[in-house]
């Protein structure tokens, strides 16, 4: 779909005995941050994730889970939204304590609901905003734009208010405005959950060629086993790192317990 | 989520005479006339002040009456209590004159917003807003601040009529806590929610390289 022109760090991920522990009542007001259900670790603290100890170099890597098991999170730990409590996240070589801009600059990140992640009022506009730190002069950022939201094959929607689109158009925009950017890594957080089948398909699609490493969390098994590895995430470990159709076959035995 | 940009004066594209103008002008021309109708304090330049805004956004921007109606509508109940308390305070004269100025001036700066688009209202506040680095501040940062409070308008009256839609379906219309409370917790998530969007796309991040970078 798109292609990145400028050089590559290499994809790689590495979580080195992270942890996220959180206030005991931190879930009830911060939930839309992290993970709601967490483990009591003492010390009023609750714990989100604990002994996450990962190398994440394939290009497609799908996370699955129950709710509130702790995969937003994870995600969050790639790009630095989130720090670890204890241990260090390092994303395309850089640690996300200390080089968050700049890991921020290399990881892209989709939310699952879109309209949280545009935050101009047309299309064509908010991927001029993603443009703004890379191309000063405003007419060939706004050519710019109108070439990303081509490549999309959404340029139809270049000047129509975000709150007319349909849900699929505005995962699509979302998708365009973060690939602006030319991110080495794209994150997305359940990039399909609010879409149809035949908008799923299509971001499914899109989604296939932003960058060269894609991490998805998702319900959607048959999204799962499109990938290259699988993490079954519960109760803030990983359960399960492997294979996907081993790991969606290890998730539908963990469902039935 | 339902869309409210329209309805709250937010950027309709299109080819007019405004759309075309500088946006330098625009402001020139809005101030200008904003600044003439309050400092003449006399009913015949508000009456004047009315019929060029008026006349501005119908003919100039080609916006619909019945757009310019909806634009004026949130104002309303705003500009009814001004006109009863200026009405019985000072008089009939007085009070339009002061309902009307403000309507000048609103109306004005709708002008603005409903013709130009909001990366060209950004570089232009960011142009502005240079001076603030003489104290250390930030103009982009400035100007996005801006751009995210005037797209959180319409997010922020789709939000309350869709609580309001929900009350109603509960039997609740009445209950003005079962609208507000809604509303509060929906804006604060909403703030939450811009804010770790703009954090994750990097955007409003100081520009200059971390330590070691």
């Amino acid at each position: 779909m798109t292609g990145s022109t400028h050089d590559r760090d290499p994809p790689v991920i590495e979580f080195d005995r992270v942890a996220v522990r959180v206030p005991a009542d931190a879930g009830t007001v911060d939930a839309g941050t992290v993970d709601a259900r967490a483990v009591d670790a003492g010390d009023g603290q609750r714990a989100i994730l604990h002994g996450l100890t990962l190398s994440l170099t394939e290009p497609r890597i799908a996370i699955i889970g129950a709710n509130g098991s702790g995969k937003s999170t994870l995600l969050k730990l790639i790009n630095g939204l989130v720090l670890p409590s204890s241990g260090s996240v390092t994303s395309a070589g850089l640690d996300t304590r200390h080089r968050g801009r700049d890991v921020r600059r290399r990881v892209g990140f989709i939310f699952t609901d879109p309209l949280s992640q545009l935050v101009m009022p047309t299309g064509r506009e908010d991927v001029e905003l993603s443009l703004r730190g890379r191309i000063r002069r405003p007419a060939e950022r706004r050519f710019a734009a109108v070439e990303v939201l081509e490549r999309f094959g959404i340029a139809d929607l270049a000047d129509r208010s975000i709150y007319d689109l349909s849900g699929g158009e505005r995962q699509l925009l979302a998708i365009a405005v973060v690939a602006a950017v030319e991110p080495s890594i794209l994150v997305a957080d359940e990039p399909t959950t609010l879409l149809d089948l035949r908008n799923e398909n299509r971001v499914r699609e899109t989604l296939r060629g932003v960058a060269d490493q894609l991490i998805f969390t998702t319900h959607n098994l048959s999204f799962a086993l499109d990938s290259d590895r699988c993490l079954v995430v519960d109760g803030g470990r990983v359960a399960f790192d492997g294979a996907p159709p081993d790991a969606v076959t290890f998730y539908r035995r963990l469902c039935a317990a | 989520m339902r869309g409210h940009g329209n309805l709250l004066g937010l950027y309709v594209p299109g080819n007019s005479a405004l759309h075309r103008t500088p946006l330098w002008l625009k402001v020139l021309l809005s101030v200008l006339l904003s600044t003439a109708v309050l400092a003449a304090r006399a009913p015949e330049a508000t009456a004047a002040g009315l019929a060029v805004v008026t006349l501005a956004l119908t003919i100039g921007a080609h916006t619909p009456a019945v757009q310019l109606g909806k634009t004026v509508l949130p104002l309303l109940p705003v500009l009814g209590l001004l006109l009863a308390y200026q009405g019985f305070t000072n008089g009939p004269v007085p009070a339009f004159v002061t309902a009307g100025n403000i309507l000048v001036c609103v109306l004005a700066a709708r002008v603005l917003t409903l013709t130009t688009p909001g990366q060209e209202l950004l570089d232009g506040v960011v142009f502005v807003a240079r001076p603030v680095r003489a104290v250390g501040g930030d103009p982009e940062r400035f100007g996005l601040a801006l751009s995210i409070l005037m797209r959180s308008i319409p997010y922020l009256a789709g939000s309350l009529l869709d609580v309001r839609d929900a009350a109603r379906a509960r039997g609740l219309e009445r209950s003005v806590r079962a609208t507000v409370v809604p509303v509060v917790v929906s804006a604060v998530a909403y703030a939450h929610r811009t804010g770790e969007a703009l954090a994750a796309r990097g955007l409003g991040e100081d520009d200059r390289p971390t330590p070691g970078a």
